[in-house]
């Protein structure tokens, strides 16, 4: 088990009677294919904010190899324990292709982005000169530059068309079952929460297994 | 990937941003630059007005203290006599009876108007006085060989029937030739080495036939001999009328004769009345050190009054002093409009940013880090724009100064024209015109430059970037999506 949710409850701060997640309780192994779905304004997304260290349960505590991660600070956590990936690509635009993925870690770039199959021409223009597709795997690429033991994913393919979102699920599920990570994706999407090895669904501030 | 290699790659690709900042930022250091150059440049202004005008003293007796000294006077003599009658510095006591009853009455003498000779040489003995000039109150004489000017419809049952004598050290710096008023049209002034010599006007050398080398004689008022001759040396001419000193024609302008100072007193048979005594400062740049250094010169302070520079300094330096606070304000309105528009330009900027911030965030970049890239990229803009400002403030700074300048002499212009008319004998300024205006940068103001615009950079950037920064990474993606 490399992450855990215990216990975690979340409610706004301005609506602090209104629970978001109520003591939501998850464990996530390496080498495994999440998916968490739910309707929308479920908790999905803040869910996963709390496992990125993006902010603090009201109570119960996010442990990364069975450690609290505000032991060793919320920074450190994004930085070291997980990456993540969203909807809407959030790629630096002032920097090239190549530049965006150096910003995710110390892993070989030019590789990373062979993985993902960015031609190499592309290697150094600007990254909003890319297609929609191709910025995403720009993103998992950053994602993957960190040595993190953990891929999080907002909405992945949520931008993107059918054949694209096809090709960004099989690089999910590779990064999951060939490089051992725990890829946990957030999404509305059946087609990728079909190819998930475990889905959790939240309903009413809790979470369920299917 | 480090924050300054970032900060590098935001300021050359992002070009239109960088330059808004840089061209603000160099019309902010501009602004500063000229307003420090002006100001420095308005005291170099005031000076050589100085120059021009020539920087001296005038001593007075202070009117106020005269019943002072008076009654002091009085004092002494009731000390000293028993019946209350007797003299003392210049001062006479004497029973009179008027309507049967006894009083005492009070006369003085010139010994008691006239300022002191002793306390006028202590001031010119003072370092940094080079020159000095003493004159006498027009005095009342009549004349005994030649005819004044008078106007036929006049009343003159109480005039003298004279002319008036001003007796001067150095005619040169009598208060009516420093105020220009008094210019020789031929001949000569009167010198300190002169004696029985006079300067006539033009109205009487034309109507009485008078030229330079004729002999004039003088008698007192009160008797018709001895009489005093003294040789015309020059006829002066003057551009407003002098202010009669009293009534009657003995005083009108055209009938005042200036005279070497000893001659006054030989017609009138009496001791000399030294009414002003002007004192030349030799270096203008030493003249506050002077005023200091004669301040403290051992007379009582408490008769007399020191008047700086015949009072036209004061009016010349009020105009310059309002350029100064000009300079002084724009600085001051520069430093607070800039700090304004910096900080609306960072929150403009940090705003435009969120999406860079939330993901620098998401990566586990601290908040620390991601300001510290901001202002690297702020300072960076900064750098440039003053190097640039540097290149070009010498010549905005002359133009800012010209203009500057050009607005006060205006100022000066529309008071000349004001006042005219409104003079005559006594100090007025003179025609003085601004004709060019020096600024210079030096290194001070480029230091001072630099730290005031680094320490506005600084502030604006951390007081917009307070209002981002305190959110948490959620909130800031929140923002994002």
């Amino acid at each position: 088990m490399i992450l855990e949710a215990k216990n975690v409850l979340y409610s706004y701060k301005t609506k602090r009677d209104k629970i978001i997640l109520k003591n939501v309780s998850a464990t996530f192994e390496e080498a495994t294919f999440y998916a968490i779905v739910g309707s929308s304004g479920s908790g999905k997304t803040t869910f996963l904010s709390l496992l990125a260290g993006l902010d603090n349960p009201v109570s119960g505590t996010i442990l990364y190899n069975g450690e609290d991660i505000r032991k060793k600070g919320l920074n450190y956590h994004r930085r070291h324990d997980i990456s993540l990936v969203f909807q809407n690509y959030n790629l630096i635009d002032y920097l090239t292709t190549e530049e965006n993925v150096k910003l995710g870690g110390k892993k070989d770039a030019e590789k990373l982005l062979q993985e993902v199959s960015i031609p190499r021409e592309d290697w150094k223009r600007n990254v909003l000169q890319l297609s929609g597709g191709q910025q995403q795997r720009v993103a998992i690429a950053r994602a993957l530059a960190s040595e993190a033991k953990v891929l999080l994913a907002d909405e992945p393919t949520g931008n993107l068309d059918e054949d694209t979102a096809g090709e960004i699920i099989e690089l999910l599920k590779k990064t999951a079952h060939e490089l051992g990570k725990s890829v946990i994706v957030v999404t509305h999407s059946k087609l990728l929460a079909e190819e998930a090895d475990k889905i959790y669904e939240i309903k009413n501030g809790k979470l369920c297994t299917e | 990937m480090n924050l300054f290699q970032r900060a590098i790659r935001s300021c050359f690709r992002k070009p239109v941003k960088s330059l808004l900042l840089l061209l603000v930022v160099c019309i902010i250091s501009l602004l500063f630059l000229s307003g420090m150059a002006s100001r420095s440049a308005n005291i170099a202004t005031q000076d050589s007005t100085r120059q021009a005008i020539g920087a001296g003293f005038l001593l007075e007796y202070n009117p106020e203290s005269r019943s002072q000294r008076l009654e002091e006077a009085s004092q002494k003599i009731l000390e000293r006599n028993p019946d209350g009658q007797g003299s003392y510095g210049g001062v006479h006591l004497k029973n009179v009876t008027v309507m049967g009853s006894e009083n005492l009455m009070i006369t003085t003498d010139h010994s008691f108007e006239s300022l002191k000779a002793d306390d006028i040489e202590k001031i010119a003995a003072v370092e940094g006085i080079a020159d000095y000039n003493i004159t006498t109150v027009p005095t009342a004489v009549k004349q005994a060989n030649f005819e004044r000017i008078e106007d036929a419809d006049a009343d003159q049952t109480n005039d003298f029937q004279g002319v008036a004598l001003i007796g001067n050290r150095d005619m040169s710096m009598d208060a009516n030739v420093l105020s220009g008023n008094v210019t020789i049209l031929e001949g000569r002034m009167t010198t300190k080495d002169d004696t029985n010599v006079c300067v006539i006007s033009e109205e009487l050398a034309e109507k009485k036939q008078l030229k330079v080398g004729d002999h004039l004689q003088f008698h007192s008022v009160k008797a018709e001999e001895p009489v005093q001759e003294a040789t015309i040396v020059g006829i002066y001419q003057v551009k407003e009328q002098m202010k009669p000193y009293m009534s009657g024609d003995t005083y009108r302008s055209e009938n005042v004769i200036f005279t070497d100072l000893h001659f006054p007193e030989k017609v009138e048979q009496d001791d000399p009345l030294y009414e002003k005594a002007y004192f030349k400062v030799a270096n203008v740049d030493d003249y506050d050190a002077v005023k200091e250094t004669i301040k403290k010169t051992d007379i009582n302070w408490q008769w007399y009054d020191l008047i700086d520079n015949n009072g036209n300094l004061d009016t010349m330096a009020s105009n310059f002093n309002d350029l100064e606070k000009i300079s002084n304000t724009l600085l001051l309105v520069v430093t607070g409009a800039s700090f304004v528009i910096l900080f609306l330009i960072f929150i403009f900027w940090i705003r435009n940013r969120t999406n860079e911030i939330g993901i620098l965030l998401s990566i586990g970049i601290a908040k620390g880090k991601i300001f510290l890239q901001i202002l690297t990229e702020a300072v960076l803009i900064g750098v440039l724009a003053l190097a640039l400002s540097f290149l070009i403030a010498p010549a905005v700074s002359n133009a800012a100064a010209d203009y500057l300048v050009g607005q006060q002499a205006q100022q000066a212009e529309l008071q000349d024209e004001m006042d005219t008319g409104k003079v005559a004998t006594d100090y007025q300024a003179p025609e003085l015109t601004v004709t060019d205006v020096e600024t210079e940068i030096t290194s001070t103001m480029l230091l001072a430059d630099s730290l005031s615009v680094g320490v506005l950079i600084v502030l604006s950037t951390g007081a917009a970037s307070v209002l981002i920064f305190r959110k948490n990474p959620k909130d800031i993606l929140s923002e994002m999506s």
